[in-house]
């Protein structure tokens, strides 16, 4: 293999940025920002050129060194290099750099504007870490490393109360799932006898009853890990609340790359479910997509409807590996990364022009003032509805028909796909309609000016891939390694993707063109309350999950007061004082006192040796 | 003399010479104590550095001639293997770090440099010793300072009654500790009576202690050296006692002192006394006088079988879950920080629980990733004490605004306590749970190792909950004027935390060196006394090792 140290670089680089920002920098606004551009740019560039010299499959697959290795736990730090992994590579170094650049402009004011690139750097390695990992615990290393990294990200603000609880939510989400996840890895380590993918999976294909009555939990407890992190149903709470975080973050993070980790884990791992770990994780993502892409036909913040976007589109492809189609699902990860990101970046580009206004409903007639940001969110758009010959067409279209895959898949999901795809064009057309068309509905919107160039050439650099990436062959190049995705039912699926586009946005048109106000809560009443409230999962999980942890905690502090320490240590604190107490009242200091208690042992000690 | 022997003699020393210091030379004061920890900690690291691990057995053995009783079989004689060297190492950069933070004492100041220096040889010194008298004597050298120190130097207005509780507890277990020591002694035949640890763990390789012996001597250790590291429910103690402890002092005795336990239990017991260890705890007699019936047959079962190490690794629970849900309720920093500190005990007793290779390495990174973190972490509490006069959590908020570095440096003790990946502690933990997870004992111990996991997950919520309180969010009204770190006091910090990562970073720095240590000892707790390395269920070795007790 040429150039062997290339991927090493590619990785350790972005750290080599956040530490140096972190370390030497931090006063250098100017300076860490080029540092985090620079190395993210150059991380890019070198992935071509790896990619140039040793094709889509390196003749070596893995790259390791020995990191930690005691007894029968060995431990290789090694990388992955496989069309999978470098595909991934580009998609978070590209997209990842063009949000990079936009960020420049658009957290210009920040105080604390080198914190912010050292931890988009320190994002940008954990996430590379996470992509090239070749073994189950280093995944599950770098796993950790990305949510603190958003962690960070989404507390940037963190003197608001809002966004310092968001971050605290997010970890703690995350970690749940995470327990399952490192369950998972003890199961597959003990079993399979090693950690690294290729070994688990060599085995697999030998002796597939390698986890004997294990095999659904292993793959079950997996599943929990990309729950987690790609905030699939019932762990989809942190996503959106992760909003809080500025909105270049939430276009890499919690839209192109990180959230996307998870569906990336389950295609990396795709060898170790069965059929009915398959089917629980089928319904979980289609459960998600339907229910994300309901709550956001009510929301108002235009960050948050995206979001909601995004964890239904997460639904999607969670529910594509459940059909065994893994490489649907990164197809549709990839497609997804360019026009989400596109979106929250073209988001981002109208709250900074409208001085930090989210609410649609404060927004309108921003096609003619923001011509640029117009055009590009309207590409996202479309792609992310599915119009034909954008790139969300093509992804999407492989999910619904592989929904009706005859062994993975059934009618049910099929139609769960397809009302999603209905209700997403729904939702988008609203935001745009709204946002864009109409009358200006405040000061903000009618003063609004488009945004600098280190801001829309970002844009228009995203929505390239968005609107052509169908034409690419990225599918072809998933199908070398997970297997081509081919169903008899691509027609059916066309016809249905197509005609939810057609109906979803001729609903909103009658809705929503030039509305003044939305009219959905009067027509469908405690419905669209219910949306609205995203169905009370916050609640519910507060009065049960959390007053439940409190409530434990509440009684284990009791018990360490009145019984541990109440009982045991001041009981016999107690006892020795009371031996004393007893001890003292033979100590009265009076001589009389001692001069008969004297003759009085006197008189026993002779009783006892003469009266025998 | 040798670099261990320094280590080991300059604190002592230096503390001597302190007291011909006139008291108003606080200067010199000072300096004598941050020159000696320096040194020691330089000498700490080439010790650490020269440690090469190729096979078991101690290096750099030494006798210092002078001290010791020939008569009795006491020398004292100092060497280190993988087990103790890294907790050297650990135990002088903390010192370092604590002689660094001691700026805050302005009140006898003399006295207090002493205790230091004294507590530093001490604790050095137990750990160096490989003959049993010294490594008992020099801890409880090193003991004693800390309760006078919280009982002078202490703040809050639990001070006294922390000072009386964590005196009677950590004499208690010493005691207990002592008991089992001269137990274990006592059973050498009196010809060949010897406190060299290494001729104890020879003879015993070759005469296996009585089985009954074995089990009752493991339980006064198990007890004795649980009480010093707060095993649960000899815990309450630890959080007290930190919260009134000057800050110096949390660090050394939280870092470094309350390791010697674990020490002690990985040292001593494990190889010498697991094969009676593993024998039930609860005689069948027993059930015939309980409604056991009952309960469920796979709890009546496990109930009958359970060994001390199966006890260990429940009550290890109580430390993980269970201090980790009262940490969860704590207003004061403090006592969060020494409960959570509690509860990361129990991933060490757990290691030691699971018997295996990689349990035990795991639990020896423990120690030492917990000795940097739990000092690192006192000694930023301690800080922001000096400047907002409360560690009470409603009264202080906002603070990473104020304190730039200080906070970051909270956040970041307060993520490697959650266990993240880049710090020392995550390898340890990570290990300690695969070593529990393929350990012979069992699917209960699989259960233990889930739940012990799932501790990670509410030291998740407390240490988060406590940066949203104090770090995040907007200034509180008491914390408007504070002042961050100078460069001169970031030093500690700085230190521990660069100790932290890179063994976080470089894993096997630490694990190369104390693997040998460790594979002899877990041998030898598995009955591999004949030299092969296996590992029988459970079972099989209660026959073997009754059998000769029961030929006598």
């Amino acid at each position: 293999m040429k150039l062997e140290f290339l991927p090493w670089l590619i990785l350790f680089l972005p750290l080599l940025s956040a530490a140096t920002i972190t370390l030497f920098t931090q006063k250098n606004r100017e300076l860490s920002a080029r540092l985090s551009i620079g190395a993210i740019v150059l991380c890019f560039a070198l992935s071509i050129l790896f990619i140039a010299a040793n094709g889509w499959e390196p003749l070596k697959k893995e790259t390791l060194v020995t990191w930690l290795e005691v007894g029968d736990l060995q431990l290789d730090f090694g990388l992955r290099l496989d069309p999978l992994s470098l595909l991934m590579v580009l998609v978070v170094t590209g997209v990842g750099g063009a949000i990079h650049i936009f960020s420049w402009g658009y957290m210009r004011e920040d105080r604390a504007f080198s914190r912010y690139f050292a931890c988009l750097s320190l994002f940008t390695f954990s996430m590379l870490g996470v992509v090239l990992a070749n073994n189950f615990l280093l995944m599950f290393i770098f796993w950790e490393l990305v949510g603190v990294s958003s962690y960070l990200l989404i507390g940037h603000w963190f003197e608001r109360a809002s966004a310092a609880d968001a971050a605290k939510k997010a970890f703690i989400t995350n970690r749940l799932g995470d327990f399952g996840f490192m369950l998972g890895i003890l199961i597959v380590w003990a079993l399979g006898g090693g950690l690294n993918f290729s070994l688990i999976e060599d085995q697999l294909r030998q002796n597939p009853a390698l986890f004997g009555s294990m095999t659904t939990a292993a793959g079950l407890l997996i599943f929990c890990g990309a729950v987690g992190k790609s905030a699939q149903f019932p762990l989809h709470v942190w996503l959106p609340d992760a909003m809080e975080g500025p909105t270049p973050v939430s276009a890499l993070i919690h839209a192109a790359t990180m959230v996307a980790a998870g569906v990336y884990l389950l295609c990396r791992v795709f060898f170790i479910f069965n059929t009915p770990a398959l089917h629980v994780i089928a319904w979980v993502g289609g459960a998600t997509a339907l229910m994300a892409a309901l709550m956001a036909v009510q929301q108002d913040d235009i960050k948050r409807i995206l979001a909601y976007s995004t964890l239904s589109q997460l639904g999607y492809m969670v529910m594509a590996v459940g059909v065994a189609s893994p490489t649907p699902a990164m197809y549709h990860l990839t497609t997804h990364a360019f026009f989400k990101a596109l979106l929250f970046l073209g988001a981002g580009s109208v709250i900074h022009a409208l001085h930090h206004e989210q609410d649609i409903w404060k927004m309108g007639a921003l096609s003619k003032k923001m011509p640029m940001t117009f055009a590009t969110f309207v590409v996202g758009a479309a792609a992310l509805c599915g119009v034909p010959g954008f790139s969300g067409f093509f992804s999407k279209d492989e999910i619904i028909a592989a929904a009706l895959n005859p062994r993975h898949g059934s009618l049910g999901l099929f139609l769960l796909a397809a009302g999603v795809a209905m209700l997403t064009t729904f939702y988008m057309s609203r935001l745009v309609l709204v946002a864009f068309f109409g009358p200006a509905r405040s000061d903000d919107a009618d003063q609004a000016q488009e945004s600098p160039k280190v801001m829309t050439l970002p844009l228009l650099a995203l929505a390239v891939p968005s609107a052509l990436a169908g034409f690419f062959g990225i599918a072809q190049l998933y199908g070398k390694q997970l297997g081509e995705a081919h169903s008899s039912f691509q027609v059916l699926a066309m016809a249905a993707s197509l005609g939810a586009v057609v109906f979803g946005l001729a609903l909103a048109w009658g809705l929503y063109w030039r509305a003044e106000k939305d009219p959905l809560p009067e027509k469908i009443g405690p419905l669209a309350r219910m949306l609205r409230n995203r169905f009370y999962f916050d609640e519910l999980y507060e009065a049960t999950v959390i007053k439940l942890h409190d409530t434990i905690a509440a009684i284990a502090e009791w018990f360490d007061q009145w019984i541990v320490a109440g009982l045991m240590v001041r009981g016999a604190h107690g006892t020795t004082e009371l031996f004393g107490r007893a001890l003292r009242l033979a100590q009265t200091g009076n001589l009389q006192t001692y001069a008969f208690l004297f003759v009085l042992g006197v008189a026993v000690v002779l009783y006892l040796v003469l009266g025998k | 003399m040798t670099t261990l022997t320094l280590i080991f003699v300059l604190p002592l020393l230096a503390a001597v010479a302190l007291a011909f210091v006139p008291r108003n030379y606080r200067f010199v004061m000072r300096l004598v104590t941050l020159a000696t920890t320096l040194l020691v900690a330089l000498l700490a690291v080439t010790l650490f550095w020269r440690f090469n691990a190729d096979d078991a057995g101690y290096r750099f053995v030494t006798t210092i001639p002078f001290l010791g009783a020939e008569s009795l079989g006491i020398h004292c004689r100092l060497g280190v293997d993988g087990i103790n060297v890294g907790l050297i190492l650990m135990g002088a950069i903390v010192a370092f770090a604590a002689a660094c933070v001691s700026w805050e004492i302005r009140e006898r100041e003399k006295e207090f440099y002493m205790l230091l220096l004294v507590m530093t040889g001490g604790i050095l010194g137990a750990f160096a010793s490989l003959d049993l008298f010294f490594f008992y004597f020099l801890h409880e050298l090193a003991l004693v300072p800390t309760f006078i120190m919280i009982g002078v130097w202490g703040r809050g207005e639990n001070k006294n009654y922390a000072t009386f509780k964590i005196t009677l507890y950590l004499s208690l277990g010493a005691l207990i500790a002592l008991i089992g020591l001269i137990a274990l002694y006592l059973q050498l035949p009196p010809n060949q009576r010897t406190f060299d640890i290494g001729e104890i763990t020879n003879y015993f390789k070759a005469n296996p202690m009585p089985d009954r012996a074995q089990r009752s001597i493991f339980a006064l250790l198990l007890f004795g050296f649980g009480i010093l590291v707060s095993l649960w429910p000899f815990h309450t103690w630890a959080p007290l006692g930190y919260g009134s402890a000057p800050t110096a002092t949390a660090m050394l005795h939280a870092g470094v002192l309350k390791k010697f336990g674990l020490y002690g239990l990985i040292r001593v017991a494990l190889p010498l006394l697991s094969q009676g260890a593993r024998a039930p705890v609860i005689p069948p007699e027993a059930f015939a006088h309980f409604p056991l019936w009952l309960l469920p047959e796979s709890i009546q079962s496990y109930l009958q079988s359970m060994g001390w190490f199966d006890l260990l690794a429940l009550l290890c629970l109580g430390n993980i879950l269970y201090c980790g849900f009262v940490a969860l309720r704590q207003r004061d920093l403090n006592l969060l920080i020494g409960n959570s500190s509690v509860a990361h005990m129990g991933f060490v007793f757990l290691g030691i629980a699971s018997l295996s290779l990689v349990g035990v390495t795991g639990a020896v990174v423990v120690m030492i990733a917990h000795g940097f973190l739990a000092a690192l972490t006192f000694g930023l509490s301690g800080y922001l004490y000096q400047q907002t006069r409360t560690l009470d959590m409603t009264q202080m908020s906002g603070l990473l605004q104020r304190l730039p570095f200080i906070g970051a440096a909270m956040v970041m003790a307060m993520l490697a306590g959650c266990g993240l990946p880049g710090f020392a502690n995550f390898v340890g933990e990570v290990m300690v749970f695969f070593g529990t997870w393929k350990s012979g004992l069992g699917a209960a111990q699989q259960l233990v190792a889930a739940a012990a996991w799932g501790g990670l997950i509410v030291g998740a919520v407390y240490m988060l909950r406590a940066v949203r309180n104090i770090l995040h969010g907007p200034v509180a009204e008491k914390c408007e004027s504070v002042t961050d770190a100078n460069s001169w006091r970031r030093l500690p910090f700085v230190l521990l935390l660069a100790a932290l990562f890179v063994f976080g970073f470089f894993p096997k720095v630490l694990t190369e060196k104390i693997r040998p240590g460790a594979a002899l000892i877990v041998d030898m707790a598995n009955g591999g006394n004949q030299g092969t390395p296996v590992k029988p269920p459970a079972g099989v070795n209660v026959v073997q090792t009754t059998t000769p007790s029961e030929v006598k």
